[in-house]
């Protein structure tokens, strides 16, 4: 019973921290993609910020994974 | 202007326009140099042209053509006048292409229709009185049913609809109805709005197989009149794009002449021009200046004050090694003057973290591959520079991927005996954890540092101070955590405490009621580190994932094939991904400790010349 609960746990450390990213990625690239219709020049920034949010799920799977291994 | 020329041929004098850097009794003295008529005229002039030949080059195919050594200057005003007659003769030939593509566009939409009616006539056979209605695309065999059952009210039987697909699968057709019967016919095919096939007026007049030969005829003719066109215009540029490129980038050298000259003042006696340059390059300037004139213009340096450094542009200037990764600072706003360029750190980590994230033997050899095929093709920048980054990045993914034991995953491991020098990366996670707050923990100290020394150099005590606490605060809660997690550490847990709770209001007093935000958030970008864990797992889960579905097909070929490409995948990821996470943990985490960005970027009159 008790690794039902661990791995629902690990799953809702890296699923809500997904959902997220997701979200707040998706709104950050639709802006992006606006923005680079005007200027394509910010191609690279636009990735660099598209990539920022990605900490929240990066630290959802350290979580997660630590959760797992039982630290 | 011709001092302004000298300069513009060094290449390393940026002009000033503003007067202030004289001082305010200078400005009263001094006013802009006004262009002559003449001078007035030729800038004119020059730029009109330059915008004719503009739109030529654009007209005209851009072939590569050989090399013109022509001067300009003799022939400028004959080659202005040939500008004129070509770009008449440009127009021309455009809108006759632009006419003959719509034409094109137009009947490639009978291309199809016209062939499957053709099928059709035999079986209707015009020359025996009947008048053939054509009816455009069907929507579907029920509208053909649904007309069948309109047509036999109104006509009784005297008519024959004939479908046919066409190669496009559309459902065309043609509708054979006695001539008295014919508007009727129209009338309910316009109230069912199934629209009767219309064509240009050019065959609208022909008979059918006519308007079929007369198509294929007109399109050969089309596309032979289009080949004569281009023709016409290769064989013309040919022979004047050498010129015009020639004259364009004389233009060019004039036109920057001219419009520098807004930045050049005069009094009664003489003018001034204000500039930067390196001062590596003054006695050069100098120099050339002195054969030039012979001793008429005469160069002085001026003291740099504190109120000029905002004005200083900022020239990146590296060693060979680190040049290429100006690609990822310029990325960025220009450091300002005075502060660090961040060129050298990007070169040392970047690649760094980049073989510490992707680590394997396996995905660095191809690396290796790629980057000598970059080199390989034509110079083009900034592909060589990317190049050369990534070779250093492969060198750095090879070394890690011996440090882990990863070769393609755990194939190494499996079929040639690899093991780790340092750990197994897809079990010993919490060793790889601690490896990567560890990390983390350098490099936003290094970061903290680097923001003390350059407060400490621009005299800011209070922000020196802010910074040092800072580092106490980080390196005191680094030694607590290792004494809770390693209690036979024999270092006093007390001690260290009271250090940090003294430490927060000292930094409150240093650094505003803000200061314990802006610890958190350095403890923040230290746990940001532990990406470098997150991302090198996924990489080397995905290969090991490769490995066992290639395992599972049962047969070497499929194999191969599958986990093949389920490794190209996980390199394409694992190029982009730490490359991105690499510059990341770069901009955010470490280079908000110590970089200031606003710097005036560095354009010498002439482009930079080393």
């Amino acid at each position: 019973m008790e690794k039902i609960w661990l791995a629902f746990a690990a799953a809702l450390a890296i699923g809500l921290p997904a959902l997220a990213t997701a979200w707040a990625q998706s709104r950050i690239g639709a802006a992006g993609a606006g923005t680079l219709a005007e200027k394509p020049e910010l191609s690279a920034t636009i990735i660099i910020l598209v990539a920022i949010p990605e900490t929240m799920v990066i630290l959802g799977f350290v979580v997660a994974a630590m959760i797992l291994l039982m630290i | 202007m011709p001092a302004i020329d000298s300069a513009r041929q060094l290449g390393a004098l940026q002009l000033e326009p503003e007067i202030e850097a004289l001082g305010a009794e200078a400005g009263d003295a001094l006013k802009s140099l006004m262009l002559s008529d003449e001078e007035l005229s030729e800038h004119f002039f020059y730029a009109e042209f330059k915008e004719k030949i503009a739109e030529l080059l654009k007209i005209w195919p851009a072939i590569d053509v050989r090399e013109s050594y022509l001067a300009p200057l003799p022939v400028i005003d004959i080659v202005a006048a040939k500008v004129d007659e070509h770009l008449k003769l440009g127009r021309e030939w455009q809108r006759e292409e632009e006419d003959l593509r719509a034409e094109e566009v137009n009947l490639r939409r009978y291309q199809d229709l016209l062939p499957a009616l053709e099928s059709l006539l035999g079986d209707v056979g015009e020359e025996n009185g009947l008048l053939a209605v054509i009816g455009v695309t069907f929507n579907s065999r029920e509208m053909v049913t649904q007309l069948e059952k309109i047509f036999n009210r109104l006509c009784t039987g005297r008519f024959d609809i004939l479908t046919a697909e066409t190669a496009k699968g559309d459902l065309v057709g043609i509708i054979a109805v006695e001539p008295e019967l014919a508007e009727t016919i129209k009338r309910s095919l316009v109230d069912e709005q199934v629209p009767e096939l219309t064509f240009p007026d050019a065959f609208a007049d022909l008979k059918l197989p006519e308007k079929i030969r007369y198509l294929r005829k007109r399109m050969a003719e089309i596309g032979q009149q289009r080949q004569l066109l281009a023709s016409r215009r290769e064989t013309l540029a040919r022979r004047w794009l050498p010129i015009y490129r020639r004259v364009d980038a004389w233009l060019d050298r004039q036109l920057a002449v001219l419009q520098a000259t807004a930045s050049v003042f005069e009094t009664g006696h003489c003018f001034v021009i204000v500039g930067w340059i390196p001062e590596n390059r003054l006695a050069e300037l100098r120099q050339r200046f002195e054969e030039d004139f012979g001793g008429r213009i005469a160069v002085e340096k001026l003291d740099l004050l504190e109120s000029d450094l905002e004005r200083v542009p900022v020239a990146l200037m590296n060693p060979l090694y680190f040049r290429p990764f100006e690609i990822l600072t310029r990325l960025l706003p220009l450091p300002s003057y005075g502060s660090f360029d961040p060129t050298p750190f990007l070169g040392i980590f970047f690649p760094l973290f980049f073989g510490m994230i992707l680590g394997d033997i396996g995905y660095g050899m191809l690396l290796v591959v790629l980057t000598l095929f970059l080199l390989a093709v034509p110079r083009r920048e900034p592909w060589h520079d990317v190049a050369r980054v990534l070779g250093v990045c492969a060198a750095y993914t090879i070394l890690f991927g011996l440090l882990y034991g990863e070769l393609f995953g755990d194939w190494g491991t499996a079929k040639l005996g690899l093991h780790p020098l340092l750990f197994e990366r897809s079990e010993a996670i919490a060793p790889m954890l601690f490896f990567s707050l560890a990390v983390g923990v350098m490099h936003v100290l290094l970061g903290l540092l680097l923001g003390l020394y350059k407060a400490w150099r621009h005299r800011q005590p209070r922000k020196a101070m802010f910074k040092m606490l800072q580092i106490v605060v980080i390196v005191a809660l680094v030694l607590m955590a290792l004494i809770a997690l390693y209690p036979e550490f024999e270092i006093g847990f007390g001690p260290i405490l009271v250090l940090v709770v003294a430490a927060i209001p000292l930094m409150v007093l240093f650094g505003g009621m803000l200061a314990p935000l802006e610890l958190l958030k350095s403890i923040g970008n230290i746990i940001s580190y532990t990406r470098i864990m997150a991302i090198g797992l996924t990489s080397v889960l995905l290969a090991i994932i490769a490995n066992r579905l290639g395992g599972m097909t049962g047969s070497l070929l499929a194999g191969i094939l599958v986990a093949g490409m389920l490794h190209l995948f996980n390199l394409a990821l694992g190029i982009f991904a730490p490359t991105v996470h690499a510059l990341r943990l770069h901009y955010v985490e470490f280079f908000s400790k110590f970089f200031e960005g606003g710097g005036r970027r560095y354009t010498p009159l002439g482009g930079q010349k080393r």
